[in-house]
C-alpha cells in the first residue's frame, strides 16, 4: 500500500491522474505502487524545466513514471522533482524490467544519473558524445539554413529557452 | 568532462561497450565466443546491432546495441510549432505513420480540450486500420524472405502498394502522409478514395488466404518457427511488451479494445491472441489482425457518417479556401496561423494508441506557449526489443533471424 | 564459302566498338546496389525492387548484402551521427569503381530534421553521384536516378574516377 505520507501532492491533469513525491521516496513509493497493482510502467521520462515560466517548479528536473493496472486500467503518473549537478534518483530497473532502457535513454538524453542501475550507459548517442541533447540549454544544432525564421531561434541560449 | 556529469560519477557510468574475452568455458571445452552483428547485417532488420555470446552455435547472451537511426525527433518537436510537430510523428515509426498522428493529434485535442466530428473520428479508424495492414504487410514481406520464402515479398507488396496509393488519393502522399493532425483530419476522404477502399476489402480477405497457403502449413516455414523465440505470458507481461508480442503470448491486451479510443468501442473485432507464445505464434496473430483489421474497415466504410472533418475553431486550422477570397478575418487567422500557430493551455497528457507493433503512445507537455515543451514518444518497438535476450537465449544463432523478425521492431522507432 | 559470303556473314555477326565502351555498357547495365536501408526511404527502396515497379529491367535487382560484391551504394533514409563512420567504414570496403546514390531528402541534406543527432548530407564523408529528392521519393524517382545513373557510367571510360 502506498502511504499518503509518500504523497506530496496530487491531481489531474486533461483526465490523467498524477502524483508528486519526493525524489529520495521515489523508489520506495513506486514499489508500494507496484503492491497495489500498478504492474506496468509503461514509461518513464524526464522533462526539463529551465525557464519555463507557466509554472512554479520545485526542481529543474521532473521525472515522470508512468504507470498502469493491466487489471482495472487505471493509470497513473509519478513526478518526481531533481535538481543538482548531476541530478540523481534511485533507480527502478529492478522492480520494473522495461525501465532498464528508459532510465539509459534518460540518462543520456538528460544526464540524470539513476543510482543503482546495472549498466548506466549512453543507449542512443555514440559513447564518446558530450552534452545530453534534450536539455533545453542543449542548441537543437544541425545547420543554419539562410532566412529562415527560425534560424535564431535554433541555437537557442540557455536563458531564452 | 563537458557533459555536466563531473568527474565523481564517471566510476557509475561505464565507457560504452567492451567486449572482453568472455573466458568462460562452453559445453565443448572451448571458450564462449563473442560475434558482433550489424548494425549494417542483412538480417537485423535496419541498422540493429546485437553483440552476442555463442557456445558453439547457441546463444549464450544478447545484448542489442540500438541508436544508429537517432534522429533526433523529439528534440526537433520542441523546435516546432504545435501544428508542425505532426511532420515528424510520421517519420518515428515509419511503417504506421497515420497512427503515431493520431497518437500526437488526440493528445493535442486532449490539451485543447476539443472533440472531432463523428466523420472525422471514422476516417481516422479507416487510416489506422490500413495502416495496420500496410505495416504487417511489410512486417510478412520481408520476415518471408528473411526465413526463405521470397514470394511473400512479392505478393505482400503488392497489396501494399494499393494501399500506398490510397494513401496518395486522399492525402497526396505515399508514406508520410500526416494526414492526421490537432482539429481533424487534412481533408475529406474523395469518392475515388471510398471506391478504391471498397474494392481493396472486397479483395483483401482472399490476399490473405493466399499468404496463410504460403505459410501457414509450410513445413520450412513451420519448423523455423515453432517453439522458436519462446516468451511466456508472465515474462511478456514483466518485460512490458505490448502488441503482437504480448497477444502471441496468450494476453488479450489491446487498447482498441482495453483502452478505447477514436470510437473503436463501437466497432465488431475479436482481439487476436495465440497461446503458442512462439515465433508462429506472433505469426499467426499478426495474420488474424490484418483480417479483423478488414473487418473494421468495412463496418468504418458502411457506416461512415455524414458532415465536417474539422472542428470548427479557427484558432486551431485554418480557413476553408473559399473563405479567403471574401472574408478579411479569414485571412487574418490564416495569416496568424501559419506564422505563430496556435497556443495550448499548460498541461501534461499521454495517449496511447495500438499500432502494428504495439502501444505507441505520445507525452505531451505544453507550458502555453506556441511549441511544445516536451513530446515524448512512447515507442512499442522500443519496449519490445528488451524481451530479445529472454527469447533468444539457448537458440542457434540461425533462430535469431526468425526471432528479431517476430519481434518487428522498426529501428525508426526504437531510436527515435 | 566465297570471300563475300564471308564479309557478309561477318557484317551481320559482328560489332566493333571500343573496350571503353564495351565495358561501360557492361557495367552500365549490371548495377548492383548494395542493400543499404536505413530508414523510411529503404521501405520505398523495397518497393523499387517489387512487382510493380520492378527495378530487375534495369539490370540492379541482385541487392547484395556484402559490400564486396556491390557497385552502387543506395544511402536510403537518415543517417545518424552514429551510424556515418559505419557508412563510411562499407563505402570503403566496396571495389572500384564505385557509385553513390543518396536518396531521399534525408540522405541529401538531412530533410526535415535539421539537427544536432543527423549527419546533414552524406555527401560530407562519401562522393554522391545522383542525388533523389523527396521524402521519401517515390520507387519511379529511384528508377530515374538509376538511369542517370546508368548513362553517366556509360559515358565513363575504363577508369572512371581519376
Ligand atoms: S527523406 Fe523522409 S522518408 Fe527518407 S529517410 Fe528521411 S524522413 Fe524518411
Amino acid at each position: 500500500m502506498i502511504v499518503d505520507s509518500l504523497i506530496v501532492d496530487r491531481g489531474v491533469s486533461a483526465g490523467d491522474a498524477w502524483i508528486t513525491v519526493a525524489s529520495e521516496n521515489a523508489r520506495d513509493a513506486l514499489s508500494a505502487l507496484k503492491g497495489d497493482g500498478y504492474q506496468l510502467l509503461v514509461f518513464l521520462t524526464c522533462v526539463d524545466h529551465l525557464a519555463d515560466q507557466s509554472r512554479d517548479w520545485p526542481a529543474r528536473y521532473e521525472l515522470l513514471y508512468q504507470l498502469r493496472n493491466l487489471e482495472t486500467r487505471e493509470q497513473l503518473r509519478v513526478r518526481a522533482f531533481v535538481d543538482g549537478d548531476p541530478p540523481r534518483i534511485d533507480s527502478v530497473s529492478d522492480l520494473f524490467p522495461p525501465a532498464n532502457w528508459d532510465e539509459r535513454e534518460t540518462y543520456d538524453m538528460f544526464g540524470i544519473v539513476f543510482t543503482g542501475h546495472p549498466d548506466l550507459t549512453r543507449i542512443l548517442m555514440p559513447d564518446d558524445w558530450v552534452g545530453h541533447p534534450l536539455r533545453r540549454d542543449y542548441p537543437v544544432g544541425g545547420e543554419v539554413v539562410e532566412f529562415s525564421e527560425e534560424h535564431e531561434a535554433w541555437r537557442t541560449a540557455p536563458e531564452k529557452a | 568532462m563537458a557533459d555536466g556529469a563531473g568527474e565523481s560519477v564517471s566510476s557509475e557510468i561505464g565507457q560504452g561497450i567492451t567486449i572482453a574475452k568472455t573466458g568462460e568455458p562452453g559445453a565443448f571445452g572451448g571458450e564462449l565466443l563473442t560475434i558482433n552483428f550489424g548494425p549494417h547485417h542483412p538480417s537485423t532488420h535496419g541498422v540493429l546491432r546485437l553483440i552476442v555470446d555463442l557456445d558453439g552455435e547457441q546463444v549464450r547472451r544478447l545484448k542489442p546495441v540500438i541508436g544508429y537511426l537517432h534522429t533526433g525527433i523529439e528534440k526537433q518537436a520542441e523546435a516546432l510549432r504545435w501544428q508542425q510537430v505532426v511532420v515528424v510523428t510520421d517519420r518515428h515509426d515509419y511503417l504506421s505513420p497515420p497512427i503515431n498522428n493520431l497518437a500526437y493529434a488526440l493528445a493535442v485535442e486532449r490539451l485543447l480540450g476539443v472533440d472531432v466530428p463523428p466523420r472525422a473520428e471514422a476516417l481516422r479508424v479507416i487510416m489506422s486500420e490500413l495502416t495496420r495492414l500496410s505495416s504487417h504487410l511489410v512486417w510478412l514481406g520481408t520476415s518471408g524472405i528473411e526465413l526463405g520464402a521470397s514470394t511473400m515479398l512479392m505478393y505482400c507488396f503488392r497489396e501494399r502498394d494499393t494501399i500506398l496509393d490510397m494513401n496518395e488519393e486522399i492525402s497526396g502522399f505515399r508514406m508520410h502522409t500526416s494526414y492526421i493532425r490537432p482539429g481533424g483530419v487534412m481533408a475529406d476522404a474523395t469518392p475515388r478514395f471510398l471506391e478504391m477502399l471498397d474494392r481493396f476489402i472486397a479483395k483483401m480477405p482472399s490476399n490473405i488466404d493466399e499468404y496463410e497457403d504460403l505459410l501457414t502449413m509450410n513445413p520450412i516455414f513451420r519448423s523455423r518457427t515453432i517453439g522458436i523465440g519462446r516468451l511466456p505470458a508472465e515474462d511478456a507481461k514483466v518485460l512490458g511488451a505490448t502488441g503482437p508480442m504480448l497477444r502471441g503470448s496468450g494476453v488479450a491486451w489491446d487498447l482498441r479494445r482495453s483502452m478505447p479510443y477514436s470510437g473503436y468501442e463501437n466497432y465488431d473485432f475479436e482481439v487476436a491472441t495465440s497461446d503458442l507464445c512462439d515465433c508462429y505464434g506472433r505469426y499467426l496473430v499478426r495474420i488474424k489482425e490484418m483480417r479483423e483489421a478488414v473487418k473494421i474497415l468495412r463496418q468504418a466504410l458502411d457506416r461512415l457518417p455524414d458532415g465536417p472533418v474539422n472542428i470548427d475553431d479557427r484558432k486551431v486550422l485554418p480557413p476553408p479556401r473559399e473563405e479567403l477570397e471574401t472574408s478579411m478575418e479569414a485571412v487574418i487567422h490564416h495569416f496568424k496561423l501559419f506564422t505563430e500557430g496556435y497556443t495550448v493551455p499548460p498541461g501534461d497528457v499521454y495517449v496511447a494508441v495500438e499500432s502494428g507493433r504495439g502501444e505507441n503512445g505520445c507525452y505531451v507537455v505544453s507550458d502555453g506557449t506556441h511549441k511544445p515543451r516536451r513530446v515524448k514518444f512512447r515507442a512499442a518497438s522500443f519496449v519490445n526489443l528488451q524481451p530479445l535476450e529472454r527469447m533468444a537465449m539457448n537458440h542457434m544463432v540461425a533462430d535469431m533471424v526468425a526471432i528479431i523478425g517476430t519481434a518487428d521492431a522498426v529501428l525508426g522507432d526504437v531510436d527515435r | 564459302m566465297g570471300v563475300e559470303a564471308l564479309a557478309e556473314s561477318l557484317g551481320q555477326n559482328v560489332l566493333t566498338t571500343t573496350l571503353a565502351k564495351l565495358i561501360g555498357w557492361g557495367r552500365g547495365n549490371s548495377v548492383w546496389p548494395l542493400q543499404f536501408g536505413l530508414a523510411c526511404c529503404a521501405i520505398e527502396m523495397i518497393h523499387t525492387a517489387t512487382a510493380s515497379v520492378d527495378i530487375a529491367r534495369f539490370g540492379s535487382e541482385a541487392m547484395r548484402a556484402s559490400p564486396r560484391q556491390a557497385d552502387m551504394m543506395i544511402v536510403s533514409g537518415r543517417v545518424s551521427q552514429k551510424m556515418a563512420p559505419i557508412l563510411r567504414t562499407i563505402y570503403d570496403q566496396m571495389p572500384e569503381p564505385k557509385w553513390v546514390i543518396s536518396m531521399g531528402a534525408c540522405a541529401s541534406t538531412g530533410g526535415v530534421f535539421n539537427n544536432y543527432a543527423l549527419l546533414q548530407g552524406v555527401d560530407k564523408i562519401v562522393p554522391v553521384d545522383v542525388y533523389i529528392p523527396g521524402c521519401p521519393p517515390r520507387p519511379e524517382d529511384l528508377l530515374n536516378a538509376l538511369m542517370i545513373l546508368q548513362e553517366r557510367i556509360k559515358a565513363q571510360g575504363i577508369t572512371p574516377r581519376q
